[in-house]
């Protein structure tokens, strides 16, 4: 019930812009909860990744004074990856095009988030 | 460490230190030449680590009962059988070493120590008879290597457990995090 849920939201985020190409739930010890990842990725690496590069970006953020994290945001010459909290308990990561347009995609990425801690 | 992986080490230190079963019963034979003697090799290996700065802090107030200790400990040496069971209380001696934050140095330079004077007693109980030298001379260089590579070993897995545990607590990570992430990248 709680998996369809996520798997909905995953994929009307997916939906809501041609620029997202993946994403995944995943909590915050690295396992993952609902994915929409293409075949080629492992779900145990990307979850385990995103939950390790989020709690190193919190380090981060607090190390360097820059508040309490937002998000996490990776730039490759292939496109993008973009982690946030969802809640206390869970991580949405989001991968993107490298075209892809920022402002439009952290907004997708916040409602998604919003909407999957109300339902963890 | 669970059973397999005492019975990994013992093969690996087998390997590496040439114990074998021949050697085993050389040890049990020497046991009884080499008893009366093991008071004398224990003093004296306590005596130059007393001249060592850096060793005596760790032995004052417990002399008697460390030699005591490391008797026990020479006449298994002598006894065998070199199997799991030793090999696992030899591991829980390196980690009794660890907790008591023994430089790990500690344990090779003890061992060299041991070596001589065994290789010293040994010389004088065959004085003529070389072959019989030889073979008691290789079985304890064997046996003092293969205690030696185990006891190391305790030492490695603290320090690898210290270095994780620092590691965590700087990135934040969970252990449940670290151990996910290790699963996720296993072959
Ligand atoms: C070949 C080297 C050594 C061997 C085989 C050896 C053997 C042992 C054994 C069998 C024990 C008892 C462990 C137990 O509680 O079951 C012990 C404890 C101990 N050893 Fe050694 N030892 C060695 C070298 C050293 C050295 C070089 C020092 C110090 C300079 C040392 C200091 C201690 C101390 C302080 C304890 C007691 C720890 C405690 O009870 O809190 N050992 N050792």
């Amino acid at each position: 019930m709680r998996e369809d849920m996520l798997a909905s939201i995953l994929s009307d985020l997916n939906g809501s812009s041609a620029d997202i190409e993946a994403s995944a739930v995943i909590s915050t010890d690295g396992l993952i909860m609902a994915s929409l990842l293409p075949a080629n990725l492992d779900e145990d690496r990307v979850g385990a990744m995103s939950a390790a590069m989020l709690s190193l970006g919190d380090r981060t953020a607090s190390e360097l004074t820059r508040g309490s994290l937002e998000m996490v945001l990776i730039k490759g010459s292939q496109g993008y990856v973009v982690m946030t909290h969802a809640g206390e308990e869970a991580v949405v990561s989001v991968q993107a095009k490298s075209t892809a347009k920022l402002g439009l995609v952290f907004l997708d990425i916040k409602r998604a988030a919003e909407a999957i801690s109300k339902v963890i | 460490m669970d059973d397999r992986e005492y019975e990994q080490l013992l093969q690996y230190a087998k390997q590496f230190s040439g114990v074998t079963e021949d050697m085993e019963n050389t040890l049990q034979g020497l046991y009884e030449r080499v008893k009366p003697h093991m008071a004398e090799v224990t003093d004296s290996f306590y005596t130059v680590l007393l001249d060592i700065p850096k060793a005596e802090p760790f032995l004052i107030d417990r002399l008697d009962a460390l030699k005591e200790t490391h008797n026990r400990w020479m006449e298994s040496v002598f006894s065998g059988p070199f199997e799991l069971d030793y090999v696992k209380a030899m591991y829980r001696v390196g980690d009794v070493h660890v907790k008591a934050e023994l430089p790990v140095e500690f344990m090779a330079g003890s061992m060299a120590l041991i070596t001589t004077r065994l290789h010293q007693l040994l010389g004088t109980i065959f004085k003529d008879e070389p072959e019989k030298l030889i073979e008691s001379v290789s079985a304890v260089n064997s046996i003092l290597g293969f205690t030696l590579m185990v006891m190391q070993q305790s030492y490695e897995s603290s320090r690898l457990a210290e270095e994780l545990e620092k590691f965590l607590k700087i990135t934040g990570m969970s252990r449940t995090l670290f151990d996910n992430l290790a699963s996720a990248y296993k072959e």
